[in-house]
């Protein structure tokens, strides 16, 4: 797997930089709370290369929004929403409600508690 | 005159196997537009995984995200830590992993076609699938004990081995159940009135499907490419127990029923190869080290590719499981392969999607 780290305020634009639709396929958004920050990653393979896959990954606090992919990833908003759902982190454009019910009762399972 | 109506579907519904709900703009029988709600039996999977249970435990705790493909979710993980703890498992262990994970293909793909049938108004080629499948389910529990919730592969390996019976049972029940699949693909390829229902109905094209990342029998059918078995050789020896990439290239429910036909005859041909190739060795490689670093592992479950991230920072807890399921990578493509679509074949199309909310919501 190859890791790329790249700045927050940067991250939307390496990634539009990276990506190439007939190239590569979008796997999945996850995120890390270190506690006091939170880690976020994009994972891509590629159609071409077998076994390639390539992580960009970025740093930032809670109180961040997190730039959403979905204007050059079509379904990049899948896992955009269910990251708001589990971490409580705001992606742009991503609504809450569509993992966890709105009423569920802990609003974002996988954020650590104080 | 257009009538605007709005008809909402599930999230329990008699053309649906598991809680999801659509909401169907229709411009007279013409669905315009579609809305989704796949929220309905999140269980906190990966919060468990990286807080209650050792690393050891969690390729038991994920084969409980899904019913039908247990077995691909503790395999997934299992390599994902086996890669992080730098264990090289045993090629017997990578055998009986394929051995299993093809079953589980049979029984899953059998399931979606039966599912198929039903929501096409084929009660009877519904029943004769059923019951056909059901060997396939026998086999399953005779491999690993169970008929649902297998724990079969297991960090470092396999929990058991198969005996010679077992082998003889296999290869008997098998040439059975092949010489029957011959008989339904027959059925769905040329039966007439199938073909009004799934011949170019939900289609979607290559590009659609690079656009939307859509993963799977759903891709395949589609003229794209994307198997994990032909990316992940260092894993598990697909290429020398014959596996072969299956593509269509329509994108209509016919053609994913083809790619899953097609499939399970590639399975027949991989089980009989890993069994008369069965090679000698541990069923499980120990090792008493903690995980520490990232890993990720990638399978290919019967719905397509199945993605594990894990982080450990040398406890045995790990930091984070991170699970992508197939069904969750095609939500996008599900939503686009409705419109324009009669509302009439929304049953079919959604079955030929063979979507799994319990492995999407976790």
């Amino acid at each position: 797997m190859q890791k790329i780290e790249v700045p927050f305020h940067q991250a939307h634009a390496k990634i539009r930089e990276f990506y190439n639709v007939d190239k590569h396929h979008f796997i999945a958004m996850n995120g890390i709370d270190l506690g006091d920050k939170m880690e976020v990653q994009w994972f891509f393979s590629n159609y071409e290369i077998p076994g390639d896959v390539t992580m960009f990954t970025t740093f930032t606090n809670y109180e961040d929004i997190i730039p959403s992919l979905s204007d050059f990833i079509k379904s990049a908003w899948v896992t955009e929403c269910e990251f708001y759902d589990l971490f409580d982190v705001k992606i742009e454009g991503a609504k809450k409600g569509f993992v966890l019910e709105p009423d569920a009762q802990d609003n974002a399972p996988l954020r650590r508690k104080k | 005159m257009k009538r605007t109506l709005t008809i909402p579907m599930g999230s329990q519904h008699i053309a649906l196997l598991e809680p999801l709900h659509f909401r169907f703009t229709c411009e007279n029988e013409k669905i315009v537009g579609v809305d989704a709600d796949v929220g309905y039996v999140h269980r906190g999977i990966e919060l468990a995984c990286a807080s209650k249970f050792k690393f050891r435990q969690v390729s038991f705790v994920v084969g409980r995200v899904c019913g039908l493909c247990s077995i691909s979710h503790t395999t997934a993980y299992s390599q994902a830590a086996e890669r992080l703890l730098g264990l090289d498992i045993s090629k017997k262990a990578k055998y009986l992993r394929i051995l299993v994970i093809e079953l589980d293909r049979l029984h899953s793909h059998l399931l979606c076609l039966a599912h198929t049938a039903e929501n096409t108004g084929f009660e009877a080629l519904f029943m004769q699938i059923m019951r056909d499948r059901e060997a396939s389910m026998e086999l399953l529990e005779l491999v690993t004990g169970n008929r649902v919730q297998f724990d079969y592969s297991c960090v470092g390996g396999v929990t058991r081995d198969i005996t010679t019976d077992i082998e003889k049972e296999l290869t008997r029940k098998l040439a059975k159940l092949k010489t029957d699949l011959e008989e339904l693909y027959e059925v769905f390829r040329t039966n007439w009135s199938l073909s009004l229902r799934y011949k170019g109905v939900g289609a979607l094209n290559a590009q659609q499907i690079k656009e939307l990342n859509a993963v799977g029998p759903l891709a395949r059918a589609a003229g794209v490419a994307i198997d994990v078995r032909s990316d992940t050789e260092d894993l598990l020896p697909w290429k020398e127990v014959g596996y072969k990439m299956m593509v269509e290239q329509t994108g209509d429910v016919y053609a994913r029923n083809i790619v899953r036909f097609r499939e399970m005859f590639n399975s027949f041909e991989i089980i009989e190869n890993v069994l008369r190739g069965m090679p000698q060795g541990d069923l499980v490689t120990e090792t008493k080290a903690n995980p520490q670093g990232e890993a990720v592992s990638r399978l290919e479950a019967p719905r397509g590719e199945l993605f594990y991230y894990i982080k450990g920072n040398n406890t045995p807890v790990l930091e984070r499981v991170k699970i992508k399921a197939p069904t969750f990578s095609n939500v996008a493509a599900f939503i686009e392969i409705f419109k324009g679509q009669e509302y009439a074949s929304v049953p079919p199309i959604l079955a030929s999607l063979d979507p799994c909310l319990s492995c999407t919501a976790r």
